[in-house]
């Protein structure tokens, strides 16, 4: 009985997750647009619903009665498989990540995260690696120029952007003394990471930006001298997949930011509920993703990467060896 | 020594990435100004200048004759060739326009038909909403262009409108002046 109740309970978490994650693209595609609008002393979307609130769901439909289109070269099992391996990872990834210690519903503790692994940290790194592969799977498989040369550059620029990323955090490791997201967490009670780890935030953060492909790293989809980058030539829900995957990247960078520098559910001075905390500080990262879309201009492919090996790739060892230093 | 000064600074600032912050937050205020879009049809419309070049219209004279000597100057200086005149006498023996029409399709709003016309007898209007499904419909005869609206008395404001697609795509507006839509450009 009580292996049922623990195992529909985690059916049920992970149905709740996928259900949110699939469902949060739709406010965050108005929100970009919205912001994006009011940055370039526009309105965004006005006329589908109030403030065109229902303007997501108008793009939704769009996308899904559109002819899905296999161009006549493409390699149709790749094709057909690239959207699904760069949408899968970023679900996947989240049954690692807690949102909270627990809640008590009709008595009983509910804790809010899928697993409590102690090696999380590590799991999210492998698995959003996968990511990648349907980036490259996608534009290898369509058979065009533009396609192709988006995913050689997000190849090269995973690659280069994991290594400092991962270097970055492994001071946060360090100083908690756990892989475990929820031990990171917790020993940030008092004093957030971004006190001690500036740099590691920092670095943290622009090779985040790099990940998830945003401006000013998009280098993958750069609209103006690739098409669209690795997905040029795909349309429908395929292409929503692409899309969905992008916000759920966005939104990992943002919740790990938030649990890796930010205290997590940890408030400061005002007392709110720490999920309220929680979901408080991930909005602001998601903003300032969007916020920088929209300000900055897009790196040129060899500033990316010396950005990525001499700039990040240094500043993150220096950050181990000192942490080192100071924890001896 | 100041400009050495000057140079640590840019310098310090630069590797504290100050130029992007100062972007971060000129972006930042610019997403707390006003939109500049004017909703246009449904909700508002532009009132043009007098000086705006629209529609054209034909004018009477006092006595409610065609203006219109059919001297086909305006004929002979468009540059598009869009306007035809074939003139006629009257009994009194004056010249008019048997038939008067512009191509408004091939027409650029130049105006020199304005300029050139000895009776100032045509020029061009405040109206600019005559989009049509065929371009064989904006050909438009003398007893349109003299019905058509003339110039506007003031104007360069944004009123609010209401669309009416009953006949034709009409903006309806009660309002004689908007407020101006300069008001909300940034400067800075
Ligand atoms: S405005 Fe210019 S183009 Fe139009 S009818 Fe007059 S002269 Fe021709
Ligand atoms: S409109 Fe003016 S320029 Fe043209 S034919 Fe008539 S009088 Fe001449």
């Amino acid at each position: 009985m009580e292996l049922v109740v623990a195992l529909g309970l985690i059916v049920f978490k992970v149905a709740l997750l996928i259900a949110i994650l699939l469902l949060l693209p739709l406010p965050l595609t108005w929100l970009e647009r919205k912001v994006a609008g009011h940055m370039q002393q526009r309105m965004g979307p006005m006329r589908v619903g109030w403030h065109g609130l229902l303007q997501p769901v108008a793009d939704g439909i769009k996308l899904l009665t559109k002819e899905d289109h296999i161009p006549a070269e493409a390699d149709r099992f790749l094709f057909k498989l690239a959207p699904i391996l760069a949408l899968a990872p970023p679900f996947v990834v989240f049954v690692a990540v807690p949102f909270g210690e627990s809640v008590s519903v009709l008595g009983t503790e509910i804790t809010l995260y899928v697993s409590n692994m102690n090696v999380a940290l590590l799991f999210v790194f492998a698995v959003i690696g996968i990511e990648v592969y349907g980036v490259i799977f996608g534009g290898w498989a369509a058979n065009s120029k533009y396609a192709v040369l988006g995913s050689l550059r997000t190849c090269a620029q995973m690659i280069s952007y994991e290594i400092p990323m991962g270097f970055a955090v492994i001071g946060v490791v360090m100083l908690a003394q756990s892989m475990s997201l929820l031990e990171i967490v917790r020993a940030q009670a008092d004093v957030w990471n971004i006190v001690y780890q500036p740099v590691g935030f920092f670095v943290f953060f622009v090779a985040g930006l790099a990940e998830s492909q945003r401006i000013p790293f998009d280098l993958a989809e750069a609209e103006g001298d690739l098409g669209a980058g690795f997905h040029t030539e795909y349309s429908g829900i395929r292409f929503a997949f692409f899309m969905v995957s992008e916000y759920a990247i966005m939104l990992l960078t943002s919740v790990l930011a938030v649990i890796l520098f930010f205290g997590g559910w940890n408030g400061v001075l005002v007392p709110l509920p720490p999920l309220l905390w929680f979901v408080l500080k991930v909005a602001f990262f998601v903003y300032v993703f969007i916020w920088f879309r929209f300000t900055f201009p897009r790196y040129r492919y060899d500033q990316l990467m010396a950005i990525g090996w001499k700039v990040l790739l240094p500043l993150s060892m220096a950050n181990i060896i000192i942490t080192g230093v100071a924890f001896l | 020594m100041s400009r050495a000064l000057d140079r640590t600074g840019i310098w310090i600032g630069w590797a504290f990435f100050a130029d992007l912050a100062n972007a971060l937050a000129l972006t930042f205020g610019y997403m707390f100004s006003r939109p500049v879009t004017m909703q246009y049809p449904d909700k508002e419309k532009w009132l043009p200048y007098s000086r705006y070049r629209g529609h054209h219209f034909l004018k009477r004279d006092d006595e409610g004759e065609i203006k219109c000597v059919a001297c086909e100057l305006c004929a002979r200086i468009c540059p598009c060739y869009c306007i035809e005149v074939i003139p006629y006498e009257d009994e009194k023996g004056n010249r008019h326009p048997a038939k008067f029409e512009i191509d408004m399709a091939r027409c650029l709003f130049c105006g020199l038909c304005e300029d050139a016309c000895p009776a100032d007898a045509i020029a061009l209007g405040q109206q600019y909403e005559f989009s049509s499904f065929s371009s064989r419909d904006l050909v438009i005869g003398r007893d349109d262009l003299l019905g058509k609206p003339g110039k506007a008395a003031t104007g360069g404001g944004v009123v609010s409108a209401r669309l009416n697609t009953e006949q034709d795509v009409l903006v309806e507006t009660s309002e004689p002046q908007g407020y101006n839509w300069w008001r909300n450009i940034r400067r800075t």
